[in-house]
Formats: C-alpha cells, structure tokens, sequence
C-alpha cells in the first residue's frame, strides 16, 4: 500500500519566491509531509503487508487472546471495542462485546462497531471477508519468543507508543530471568515433556513453551525438528521416559490409565506439574504474561525439587 | 457359473486374511522409531518388550482391527437395511450422540454454574469420556427410534435419524460456546485416534463385536429378502418391524462401541462393504462377515501408516481413512460402476 | 362381521375403503375370490393394485375386511399366511447382487423361516420354479445383468418357489414379450388347474379375458364381475373404457377390438 500523501496548496509559496520555483515547491512538500508523518502510524504484518494509518487507531477489536493482552499490556485497553469470545485477561476485556471465535467471528457486529483496525491471527477466516468490506485487518500470530518481541514492537507503533513494546519485552525477559534463578540447580538439564493436548500434542522445543524451558534450563523430549506442536505416537512418549511431565491439570489424572504409561517414572515418583486453568491459560497464551508464565513453571519446579 | 463366484470369495478371505496378518505384524513393528523389522526383533529381546510392543503396540494393533471390524459390519448392515449402498454407521444418530456425550464430559467443569450443579458436573467428570461416548451413541439412536415411532418405515426412520442428527449437532455448538476449552477435545475426537487403545478396550471391542456379529449374521437373509422391496419382503413371512428393530440395535451396539473407543472414524463403514461386493458379490450371509473382516484391515492399514508415515508423529487415523476409503470411492467413480 | 363373511372359506374382502393419502383408492369393494384363475382389470387408478396388496395383507384396509378360510387376514400369523399366499410385486423394486438361483431361494423363506438351512426338498422347489418360468439356463447370472422380462420372470419364479396354493400377482406380464406372455399364462392356467388360485391384477384385457373370471374395478368401486363370456360384463367393460373397445367372440374365447369409428 502506498503512503498516502496530501499536498497542501502551495500557490502562496510560490508567489514568495518566483525566481526558485522549483526548490519552493519541493521545500513546502518536504513541510507538508513530516507534519503528516509526525500522526502517521505505518505498519507490517506477519502476511507481510503494510498497513499505515494517518493516526494511531482509536477503536481496535481484537480476535485472539494473546493480542488482546499484548494491547492493554501496551496501554491500549480503553482502545478496544471488542474481543473474541476466548479473551479474558484482563477482567475489563470481560465488559466488552463478544465476537466469536476463530472460525465464526460475527462479521457483522464486527463492522457494526466501526474499528479503526481488526486483530487476528493468520488463520481467521474472516480476515478476508473483513477486508472486502473496507475495514483494516492487522495479522499477528505469535508462535514463539521472537515472534512475541517482534508483535509487541508492532503494537506499541501501532498504538504510536514505539517505545513502550522494547520496555514491555525487557520486563517480560527480566522475569524470565528471575524465574530460571528461581530453578533449583539439581533440575537443570532435566528433561520435560509438556503436553497441551490428551490426544497426545506436546510442545516441542521450537514452540514459545519449549522455548521457554530452555530458558529456565531445562531441556525437552520433543526435538525442534518435529514442529512446534507435533501430534506424538504415545509410544514416543514411553520410550522417551521424560524426568518431568506438565500438563493440565485433568489430562494429568488420567495419564497413568493410558496403555504403557504407568510405567513413565516421572508419573510413578509424582515429578509432575498439574496446572489448573486459570495458570495453564497463562502458560498456552504467547503473550505480555510469557514471564508469569515462567515464573509459574519455576515454582513447580521448586516444589519438585523439594518431593524428591 | 456358482462355482466361479465361490472362488472369488474364497480368494476374496485369503486376501484379507494374508493381509491382516502382515498388517499385524506391521503393527507390532510400527512404533515411534518409523518401520523397520530388525527393531522389532531388537525391541522383542530387549527388556522394554513388555512395556512397548505388549503393552503399548499389540492392543492398539488389535484394537484397531476390532475397531474397523465393527464399524466395517455396521456398515454393511446399514447399507442392507436401508437399501442404499451410501448408508453409513452413523446414519441413525449414533454419531452425533456420541459426541454431545463426550462434549458433555469435556465442558462439565466449565458448565458449573451454567446450568449443572457442581455435583453433576462431578458425576459427569467421573463417568469418563468412553462411557460417556457409548452412552451418547446409544441414546442418539434410541431418539431416532422415538422420533420415528418405531422402526416401521425405513424412510421415516432415515428422516428421524438425520433429524436427530442434526438437533445434536447443534446441541454440541450450544456447549462449546458456552464451554470453549471442551472445542478442542470435541476435535480431537470427532477425527478418531486409535492411539490409546489398550488392552481393556480390546476386550470390550471384542466383546461387542461377539455380540453384533452374531446378530447381525443371523438376520442375513431378512436382508436378502429385503432386496426384492418391502412389501415382498413381507409377503415372504418377514416380521419387518422386529427384524429391523434387531438390527437397529445390532448397529447401534457396534458403532456405539467403535465411536466410544476411537472416536468418529470416517469411510470405513462405507467402503468396507463396497469392496466385498466389488471382489466378491454374495448374498448377505458372506457380505456381513467380510465387512467386519475388511474394515478392519482397512482401519488397520491406516492406524499402521498413520504410525509410520511421519514417526514420531502421528497423522489424524481419520485422515487416512478418508484418503483410503475417499480414494477408492473416487476410483470407483471413474470406472463408473456401483457396487 | 356379518354373516356372509363367516361363510367366506378363501379369500375375500368384505366391504373394504382404503385411502391412500388425500385420494380414496377403494370404496366399499366386497369380492369373493375362487378357486381357478381370476383377472382384476379396470382403467388406470381403478384401485387395481391396491385391492391386490390389500388381500395379500400389505395393506390394511380403513373400513371392513379380509378374511382369508375364514380368518380376518390381520389375525395370521404371518409365516403361515406367507405358505399360503404368494405376492409377486408391480414393479421390480429389486436390488442388489444376488445371483438368479439366490433370488429364487427367497421363496422358501415361509417354509423355512429364517434360521434353518435349505435342504434338498427346498433344492428341489427351486428347481422347478425355475423350470416354470424358463430360467433355468442363466440361474448363475446376477439380477441386474438381466433384461426386464428376464428379471420378470426370476422373480415370478421366486413366487412360485413358495409352494402356496395361492398366487397374487400384480401385472405379471409386465415386460415380457408375446412368447413368455404366452409362456406365462400357459403356466397360470395349469396353476389353476391343479387345485390352486391365481389372483392377477392385468392391464391387457386380451390376456384377462382368457382367465375363469374377470373382476372389474373403476374408480375404486367393483363395477361387475363374471365369467370372460358374460354379456353383463362385456357391457360393463365397453362402459367403463368409454366405448373405446368392444368384445367379440372368436373362436372359444373373447377378445377386445379397438373402436375406431365413433
């Protein structure tokens, strides 16, 4: 998309000074444009389009969790006119209208509600549908570490807060750093195996949880290679004997009655991290709260350290 | 003339018996390390034997096959019952059923307070997602015979069947939006997934498919007969409503018990019969058991390439099913032929 | 039930209306049926068929009766009527990939029920009603490969596999061409012959008129019934089909000739 420039009218410029004409013109462009550009917000999503708005959007929706709390994190909050029906954090997103989720976000509240832009993940399907209507859809689906640096510097420009994304990722890091001192030093280099869904997916080592881990030291039974979040054989699983087992905190209960796996030492010895929903939503959502998700797994990882 | 159709059947058993044994064998040696024999011999003598090809590859390599065996007879009794070579085990409800049931489970915590105490939310949660499946299976089924008023009419009882089908479904939108954490789940399920079957789901499969097929197989020339039209079906001496009845339930035992185990495993049902009557036409006495014999090798065959394709990965059963029986049926098509 | 259906030792309708959604299909139709061979004819929509279905007991009828030796029809069980009356369907509605010899063996079905196994008696049935209906050479083939005749007569050769003295057969000429329509009632008149009853519902009144007795119907009402000579129902005849035929005597038989001149 081309920047859009509006040229002021430049007769009184020119009757100044005839003789340099030229130079004139060029000078109250040049005057023109950087008042522009001092509002003018521009910025690139994951599809690799630029979006560029002649001032930070007033009335944004949001259509996936961790965006929505990427936006308050980024002092946006009061900026949003509308969420998924999967936002929750924090409790004022609760207030807001609902549009749906991924796959049947309601088109027409949507628009109803005038955004200014429209968040979504790249897997939406209305994104298109949202486009032809003329309404601005900005794409962003963080899958790790970096891509969760990189979506909250393109929130804070879009928000015209630049500076605010670098300080937010600097806090999220700092508690990454706090949480892998937290690790008691017995653990480091043990194996997890992190499970986000029964059927069985894992998150392996390229994910932001695996990535995560890797942070607090620790290592992961699913390689980088198998993706992000590989559906496993369960036989993997088994062979794989991890040191630690993390998952929801149901999945955890039935685990032992899966064919083969009473016989994972780490279930046996209760080297287990069961989370409840409230914290497994924290630790599932690449987002402002990666580093209180860190600091929830160091915490189980204390009281692992201490059943031994 | 007769002796050359009882060589195609007899051609017909030896190639599925040859095939289920090599695809058992397979299944043994399909494990998260890809395919290969010599880890199977290694892993046989090693000590993780028990554990890994006892415990975790021989019941799921079984069950798969008793899994397809019965949604492969349940199909077959379906297409004769209805008269439509496009009848699948799902057609009476069963599906929908088993899936509101395991949504149920799936959502009950988040339920609580939307409308279920925190005690049956408790209860559901205990009930657990198989026995919640097979229950939802049967129960869908039992709606569609209500709705119908019995099974007098096989058109009314198709009409309640989608019906029934179709009220369920939106029932288990209804929960998932009010309980989204249960979507995922609900997903997983509803693309199938041999990967857990032990060896108690072995022996309740096997126990089921004792039951149906028995069943089904003594009905097999009421089926017959019911090729030649309805009303000469019952001019034949047929108790229709008590034949179909019988077989209603011979059908929603099977499939309720293949959905509770391994969730909605799509085309196996469908494409199980169509390649008996391809290889080997025969009247239902033979199609019934052939069913079982070929759907199971046919859920075989995908279980074991779905173990082996992207190890340690797994892809979706229910994909490779589709692929499979979807395949075939396209195949079909060009040769412009219906079985 | 009155008195006369007491006395009604075969099979017969007594006073039977039968609707069939919005339009009534029978009116009040009392018929006694006999021994020998009987023709139902009428015009199209007369209620052929469905007085047909309705004594074979497919059809239950919304006022009055059928009794069949004596019995409403509702009230047997229905393997034993099924070894008592054969049904041979309008329209082949079969299906399926049973071979010939498979099809026919359905019609051992009241005799056996369905767990016992054939035996050579019922082998031997079968045999003759293929030899009956002249489809003894392709008793190997599948249905769907045979011609609508051929398939006409597998499936009469499933009705005569019953054993049942009586044959109910609705338009059993249906496809078949003058050879095995000649076949046909060849076959139906030695049926007939030997003790048995043979209730054909036939839209050819150049075949009906060659049966015992001819049973007319229009518009769901039994307009007139009688031998194949009797002046009556030649005149009902000629009445009913709006003066477009007349019957003439040739021979020993009567045959209806197209009226051309108004």
């Amino acid at each position: 998309m081309k920047p859009h420039a509006s040229a002021r009218p430049v007769r009184g410029v020119q009757r100044l000074n005839a003789v340099q004409p030229v130079r004139a013109v060029l000078l109250a462009l040049a005057l023109c444009l950087q008042a522009q550009a001092s509002a003018q917000v521009s910025v690139r999503d994951e599809r690799g389009a630029t979006l560029t708005f002649s001032a930070p959007p007033k009335r944004i929706v949001s259509l996936l969790p961790s965006l929505t709390e990427s936006v308050c994190a980024l002092g946006g909050c009061a900026l949003l006119v509308g969420t998924d029906r999967f936002s929750n954090s924090p409790a004022s997103v609760l207030a807001l209208p609902k549009l749906g989720g991924l796959d049947d976000a309601q088109v027409e509240r949507i628009a109803a509600l005038t955004p200014d832009v429209v968040l979504a993940a790249t897997s939406a399907r209305v994104i298109d549908r949202l486009e032809s209507l003329g309404i601005r859809v900005l794409v962003l689906e963080p899958r790790n570490h970096a891509d969760v640096q990189r979506s909250l510097a393109t929130l804070a420009q879009l928000l015209g807060r630049p500076d605010e994304g670098a300080r937010l990722w600097s806090a999220i890091e700092q508690d990454m750093r706090e949480a892998a001192m937290r690790v008691p030093p017995a653990l480091r280099g043990q194996r997890v195996y992190f499970e986000v869904d029964a059927a069985p997916y894992a998150a392996g080592a390229g994910s932001f949880i695996g990535q995560t881990l890797a942070r607090l030291g620790l290592g992961n039974v699913v390689p980088a290679e198998l993706g992000p979040f590989p559906k496993l054989n369960p036989e993997f699983v088994v062979r794989a004997q991890p040191d630690i087992v993390m998952a929801a905190k149901a999945n955890l209960g039935d685990m032992a009655k899966r064919p083969g796996w009473a016989a994972l030492r780490a279930l046996q010895r209760g080297r287990t991290c069961g989370f409840a929903s409230e914290p497994y939503e924290v630790l599932v959502r690449p987002g402002p709260r990666m580093g209180e998700a860190a600091l929830t797994l160091a915490d189980c990882l204390v009281q692992i350290a201490k059943v031994r | 003339m007769a002796e050359a159709d009882r060589q195609r059947r007899v051609r017909l058993v030896v190639m599925l018996v040859v095939l289920t044994v090599l695809l058992l064998v397979a299944g043994l040696a399909a494990g998260s390390d890809g395919w290969s024999l010599r880890t199977l011999w290694a892993t046989l003598w090693g000590d993780e034997a028990g554990l890994i090809v006892g415990q975790i590859r021989a019941p799921r390599t079984v069950g798969a096959w008793l899994t397809g065996a019965l949604l492969g007879l349940a199909g077959a009794t379906a297409q004769g019952l209805f008269r439509n070579p496009l009848a699948d085990p799902y057609l009476l409800g069963s599906a929908s059923g088993a899936t509101l049931g395991v949504v149920l489970v799936l959502a009950a915590s988040a339920l609580v307070g939307h409308g279920i105490s925190l005690a049956t939310a408790d209860a559901l949660a205990r009930i657990g997602l198989v026995a919640a499946a097979f229950a939802g299976a049967l129960l869908g089924v039992l709606l569609t015979l209500a709705l119908a008023r019995g099974a007098e009419q096989t058109t009314r009882l198709l009409l309640a069947g989608v019906v029934v089908s179709v009220v369920l479904a939106a029932l288990n939108d209804l929960v998932t939006s009010a309980a989204p954490d249960a979507l995922r789940g609900k997903q997983a399920f509803l693309l199938g997934s041999t990967g857990f079957l032990g060896w108690a789901s072995c022996a309740a499969l096997g126990a089921g498919l004792l039951l149906a097929l028995p069943m089904a197989w003594r009905l097999s020339r009421a089926l017959d007969a019911l090729t030649l039209g309805e009303d000469s079906a019952r001019s034949l001496g047929l108790r229709l409503a008590r034949v179909r009845m019988a077989l209603v339930a011979a059908l929603a035992l099977a499939t309720g018990l293949a959905v509770s185990q391994a969730g909605l495993i799509a085309f196996v049902g469908l494409v199980a019969p169509h390649l008996v009557r391809r290889f080997a036409p025969a009247p239902h006495g033979f199609t019934l058991v052939a069913s079982a014999a070929a759907g199971g090798t046919l859920l075989l065959m995908a279980d074991v390439l779905a173990r082996s394709l992207i190890a340690p990965q797994e892809v979706p059963v229910g994909v490779l099913t589709a692929l499979l029986g979807g395949g075939y049926l396209l195949w079909l098509l060009r040769k412009r032929r219906f079985a | 039930m009155t008195g006369a259906s007491k006395a009604c030792d075969t099979l017969c309708a007594h006073g039977i209306s039968v609707a069939l959604g919005s339009t009534q299909a029978l009116r009040d139709v009392t018929l006694t049926l006999r021994p020998g061979w009987t023709a139902i004819v009428g015009p199209n929509g007369a209620g052929k068929s469905t007085l047909l279905r309705a004594l074979a007991g497919l059809q239950r009828a919304d006022a009055g009766s059928v009794t069949f030796i004596g019995r409403p029809i509702a009230q047997w069980h229905a393997r034993a009527l099924a070894q008592q009356l054969a049904w041979l369907a309008q329209q082949g509605e079969a299906t399926g990939e049973l071979t010939v010899r498979e099809v026919v063996h359905l019609g051992r079905l009241p005799q056996l029920g369905l767990f016992t196994a054939p035996g050579p008696a019922d082998e031997a049935s079968v045999d003759a009603a293929l030899v009956d209906a002249e489809c003894t050479g392709w008793q190997y083939r599948r249905l769907h490969e045979l011609s609508g005749g051929e398939r006409q007569r597998v499936l009469l050769a499933r009705a005569l596999a019953t054993g049942a003295p009586w044959l109910l057969l609705d338009e059993p000429t249906t496809h078949l061409d003058p050879l095995h329509q000649v076949a046909l009632v060849r076959l139906l008149r030695r049926h007939a012959a030997r003790g048995s009853a043979v209730v054909s519902v036939l839209h050819d009144l150049s075949l009906a008129l060659l049966a015992d007795r001819l049973v007319l119907l229009a518009d769901g009402r039994l307009r007139a019934e009688g031998v194949p000579g009797d002046p009556d129902l030649h005149a009902a005849l000629v009445d009913v089909f709006g003066g477009a035929l007349r019957i003439e005597r040739l021979g020993e038989r009567w045959i209806p000739v197209a009226q051309l001149e108004t």
